[in-house]
């Protein structure tokens, strides 16, 4: 019923195409995380869900209705903002009120009982009588999602509700905006230009660059089937290695190294003569010594302790500026300038055609269920 | 898993076949299907329209009264200075000239004249006046913001004269100049200076230097707060800074600090110059409507001709050459406003 | 080293001292022309004559009755300027604020361009409408359109003063409004839209309540402002029983030409109210004068 859908949705400022074409169905209860670095439009796609913002070309539909041309308050949707945008003269009770005083006809009592219920779900009961100003930037975003609730819209909009907390904070709102979506049940687009954020909280992740949406798909598919070299780069952190290849026979041969190509992988280049060689950091496996055909020397740079695991960073030489990342495990004792071998497992590469960025080979599957992504 | 995998992967293959799909819609929609466009034009004019029909019942009355008001007045004053209305009938709107246009250009020509005399006053005033008070706010905001204690204190009493009726300051300060008892004339007898003694408010070489001086000790308050404002917004590294690079407090003041008040500067300057222009309750209290050569000012002649000689026309005239000059100061800073979208 | 120091730090003593020393000699200067002016009303005729004119009275030269006579002149004039410069003052304030509102927080094509009028109006010298706006108050004669409220019709200079007043203050007072609606976050507004709150609902809940700081500006700048004017009043007021106190007050002074002491005590009567404001609300009233460019 609450099915929402953007059909082709475009929009203009003046020449500038902010967004363009934009096509996703969000089903009934799902949580959708629109992500992409800003000015990618995602903000103004969520605007124009909301009605903030005119459509200028495709359609917008909540179940069967058409949203164009309905103002914000006939829509039965509600937003989380995120400067919170709470009114400052008004207690957290008032501010939770307002809704529901303005859109429904509910008489006092219900509108009470109703903002004590997401209250108590939210777990400020205690602060009702307050106002923002005398509350943490912790309980004002749960105050701002209390708001949103408590309308028990069709749809949630949120626009990077948790980006002004500070990270621990962020962790654990990430988590119980999890639940309580879960537990309502109420379709959610989420807007964010945190890919950990998109990768841990969405059912499914909508990537957007320029106005265009690159790819739809659940967190595991983008970032093991990404459909072109930029959501490849976007999802993951550290980001995926490229490195630029021109294809040469059953070879391709770039500026540091040669990379032979199993008959399956010649197959997918065939038509390009230049791509892109892309490996995630935890697939590249860092060895003592090998003479394998997809294992290079290579110069430990830097290391980036991270604890449970460090943060490699190899040059072919050391003189190349240009190094790439490897992600080894926390205990393994690698020291800069140390020569060591890396090796790119032919099941792991990521290809993309160096013109149009699509990709032509991703990843083998096989080991799916055991490389959980990295985040 | 693998199955909902493959079938979520199929699902925004489809996604992303119906966005190539509309991305081809949309490349030539513009051109093939016009009707499609013109709809979405249609309902995003009707947002707009909606919200300007919205906003209307807040503007609206406000505007036209000031459309009516001031607008509406200014126009009709130019119409009635076409006229040649004069005494104590009806204006005739018909036989419209620029007969009174014509009278101040000859009056232009002739020094002796009473239009000659004003308008050069006037522009006297202007500069003087501007220059002098723009001076000693700028001194009294470097001062006020050295980080002085009772800083509050002090702006509070520079400020203090903008808060007067001109009515009020009139008479204060035509008791400071009162030639045998006033304070300005004592105190340069304490001090031993009593051969600079004048009669200020009587001896024609003084007169509109002594206006010139009380219109200062008015408005000075104002230009420091324009300056304060100005000086606190330049961040306190930069004083530093040049500290750090052995500069003197006057040079630093004059290359680091000066410079960056230009816009302060050019507001308080337009201001100043738009007060200047319609200064008419101080010299009207102090001298009444008739302050003779040294003086008499536009809108001082301006009442004198319209309210008091019943020369409606004339008035009428001296009033929209007023107006033009305020616009010549005005439209040049609102434009400059517009382009930095600082309006 | 230590007597560089020495100096260095007597330098800045010096300078910190020069500093206070200029600050102390301008507000002498600024608060001349009123201690003058305070001690003068105090005096006797023969007092002032004979005493410096920022001296106290001397002890057989001491008077209350200046004010006395300066109250006398001037009362009806006080009650006159409060009956019409307040209403004149929340007049504007209100306008100001709504077509602000309407200017800054809606968005219309060609709002730039009514704006911009609107920041013209705050320059525009009022010789500029004088003469038409005499000929528009005697067409739109108050005192017989109102001529059944007798009350009313004898006060009708005021109500004209009054409504040009508050004409003539909606430039300043959209500007002043502004200013501070621009500051206003744009997201907290968009969430009383998706509340389901029409603009006029968040202008009276949401904006108006957050306003009140800024009405306090505008209210005490513009009834300075309104009180103090004179030109106004001089063209459209032709009843002496409705002259406001800036008229009564220039009255005073042309007919006691050699008595300082009573048009001193006036202009302090006549000055009252505004600087008790002002004494009271200085900050605000400072914010209004910043916020005229």
């Amino acid at each position: 019923m609450a099915r929402l859908t953007l059909d082709s949705v475009t929009k203009r400022f003046d020449d500038v195409v902010a967004v363009d074409g934009v096509s996703v169905d969000i089903e009934d209860g799902e949580f959708l995380v629109l992500v992409g670095p800003s000015g990618c439009g995602k903000s103004t796609t969520l605007r124009m869900i909301a009605g903030l913002e005119s459509i200028s070309e495709g359609d917008i539909r909540l179940g069967q209705t058409s949203l164009s041309g309905k103002r914000p308050k006939e829509r039965d949707i509600a937003m989380v903002f995120q400067s919170y945008a709470l009114y400052p003269h008004m207690t957290v009770r008032e501010n939770m009120s307002f809704g529901l005083e303005e859109s429904t006809d509910l008489d006092d009592d219900t509108i009470r009982q109703k903002v004590e219920d997401a209250a108590s779900m939210l777990d400020i009961d205690d602060l009702l009588g307050r106002k923002p100003d005398e509350l943490s930037g912790g309980q004002q975003q749960r105050v701002a999602l209390g708001r949103a609730i408590v309308r028990d819209p069709e749809v949630f909009l949120m626009d990077e509700p948790l980006s002004n907390l500070d990270a621990k904070l962020r962790a654990q709102m990430r988590t119980e905006l999890q639940r309580i979506q879960e537990n309502l049940d109420t379709t959610t687009v989420y807007v964010t230009h945190d890919q950990t954020e998109a990768m841990t909280m969405g059912d499914r992740i909508a990537i957007l660059d320029g106005g265009h949406l690159q790819q739809v798909g659940t967190p595991l598919e983008v970032y093991h089937k990404p459909a072109n070299r930029f959501v490849a780069g976007f999802i993951g952190e550290p980001s995926m290695n490229f490195f630029e290849m021109e294809v040469q026979g059953d070879r391709l041969v770039g500026d540091d190294f040669a990379y032979p190509l199993s008959e399956e992988s010649r197959a997918a280049v065939e038509g390009s003569s230049h791509v892109t060689l892309g490996i995630r950091p935890e697939d590249v496996e860092v060895v003592e010594e090998g003479d394998g055909r997809h294992e290079f020397e290579t110069v430990v740079d830097v290391v980036e302790p991270m604890g449970n695991e460090n943060n490699v960073y190899l040059a072919f030489s050391p003189e190349r500026e240009h190094s790439f990342v490897a992600t080894v495990g926390g205990m393994r004792s690698v020291e800069s300038g140390q020569p060591v071998v890396a090796r790119f497992p032919e099941s792991a590469i990521h290809l993309f055609d160096a013109e149009t960025g699509a990709a032509l080979k991703n990843r083998s599957l096989d080991e799916l269920e055991s490389s959980e992504p990295r985040l | 898993m693998f199955d909902a995998f493959f079938r979520a992967l199929g699902r925004s293959r489809e996604t992303r076949e119906t966005e190539s799909h509309s991305d081809d819609v949309r490349t030539d929609g513009g051109v093939a299907d016009p009707a499609m466009a013109g709809e979405a034009e249609a309902s995003s004019s009707s947002v707009l329209d909606s919200e300007f029909v919205q906003s209307l019942p807040f503007w609206g009355p406000p505007a036209l009264l000031v459309g009516l008001f001031v607008y509406g007045a200014v126009a009709w004053n130019v119409l009635i200075s076409l006229t040649d209305w004069s005494g104590l009938g009806q204006p005739e709107y018909e036989n419209f000239d620029l007969s009174v246009y014509s009278q101040m250009l000859n009056d232009l020509l002739d020094p002796t004249s009473n239009f000659f005399v004003a308008t050069r006053n006037t522009v006297a005033l202007l500069v003087a006046f501007t220059v002098i008070t723009l001076l000693l706010g700028l001194l009294l905001a470097i001062l006020v913001d050295q980080g002085v204690r009772f800083e509050n204190t002090f702006r509070t009493i520079y400020l203090l004269p903008m808060s007067l009726s001109f009515v009020v300051t009139a008479i204060f300060w035509s008791w400071m100049y009162n030639p045998s008892i006033g304070l300005i004339n004592e105190t340069l007898r304490t001090v031993g200076l009593g051969a600079f003694t004048q009669a200020w408010l009587s001896n024609p070489q003084f007169k509109l230097g002594a206006v010139i001086f009380a219109l200062m000790w008015q408005f000075s308050g104002y230009a420091m707060i324009v300056y304060l404002a100005g000086l606190q917004a330049i961040p306190n590294e930069q004083y530093e800074a040049a500290r750090t690079d052995g500069a003197s407090t006057f040079r630093m003041y004059r290359r680091v600090v000066v410079p960056q008040l230009r816009s302060s500067t050019t507001s308080a300057a337009v201001v100043l110059m738009v007060f200047a222009l319609k200064a008419f309750d101080f010299l009207f209290v102090m001298f009444g409507p008739n302050p003779g050569p040294s003086t008499d000012i536009l809108s001082v002649m301006m009442f004198r001709e319209a309210f008091m000689s019943t020369n409606w026309a004339y008035g009428s005239g001296i009033a929209t050459v007023l107006f033009l000059m305020a616009l010549g100061v005005i439209a040049p800073y609102l434009y400059r406003q517009y382009q930095r979208g600082e309006l | 080293m230590s007597s560089n120091s020495g100096s260095w730090s007597e330098s800045v003593n010096l300078r910190r001292v020069s500093v206070y020393g200029v600050l102390v000699v301008m507000v002498a200067f600024y608060l001349a022309p009123l201690e003058t002016g305070l001690m003068t009303a105090f005096k006797t005729q023969n007092a002032f004559f004979s005493t410096t004119p920022f001296a106290p009275p001397p002890a057989d030269g001491v008077t209350v009755q200046p004010w006395a006579a300066a109250l006398d002149r001037l009362g009806p004039g006080v009650v006159n300027s409060l009956l019409f410069a307040v209403p004149a003052t929340m007049l504007s304030a209100l306008f100001g604020s709504m077509a602000a509102y309407g200017m800054t927080n809606l968005n219309w094509k060609y709002q730039v361009g009514v704006l911009s009028l609107f920041v013209a109006g705050v320059f525009i010298p009022y010789q500029s409408v004088l003469v038409p706006l005499t000929r528009f108050w005697s067409m739109v004669d108050v005192a017989s359109l109102l001529a059944f409220i007798p009350p009313l019709a004898d006060r009708a200079g005021l109500i004209e003063l009054g409504v040009t007043h508050a004409a003539y203050g909606i430039p300043i007072c959209t500007v002043l409004f502004r200013g501070y609606y621009l500051s206003l976050d744009d997201e907290m507004l968009e969430a009383a839209r998706l509340d389901g709150a029409s603009p006029a609902r968040i202008y009276r809940k949401i904006v108006l309540p957050l306003s009140k700081p800024m009405f306090a500006v505008t209210l005490i700048y513009q009834f300075t402002n309104i009180w103090n004017d004179l030109l106004f009043a001089l063209v459209l007021v032709s009843d002496p029983s409705n002259a406001p106190v800036t008229i009564a007050l220039n009255t005073l002074k042309g007919s006691m030409v050699q008595q300082y002491n009573v048009q001193m005590a006036g202009a302090f009567i006549a000055a009252l109210p505004t600087l008790v404001i002002y004494v009271l609300f200085g900050e605000q009233f400072a914010k209004g004068v910043a916020g005229e460019t």
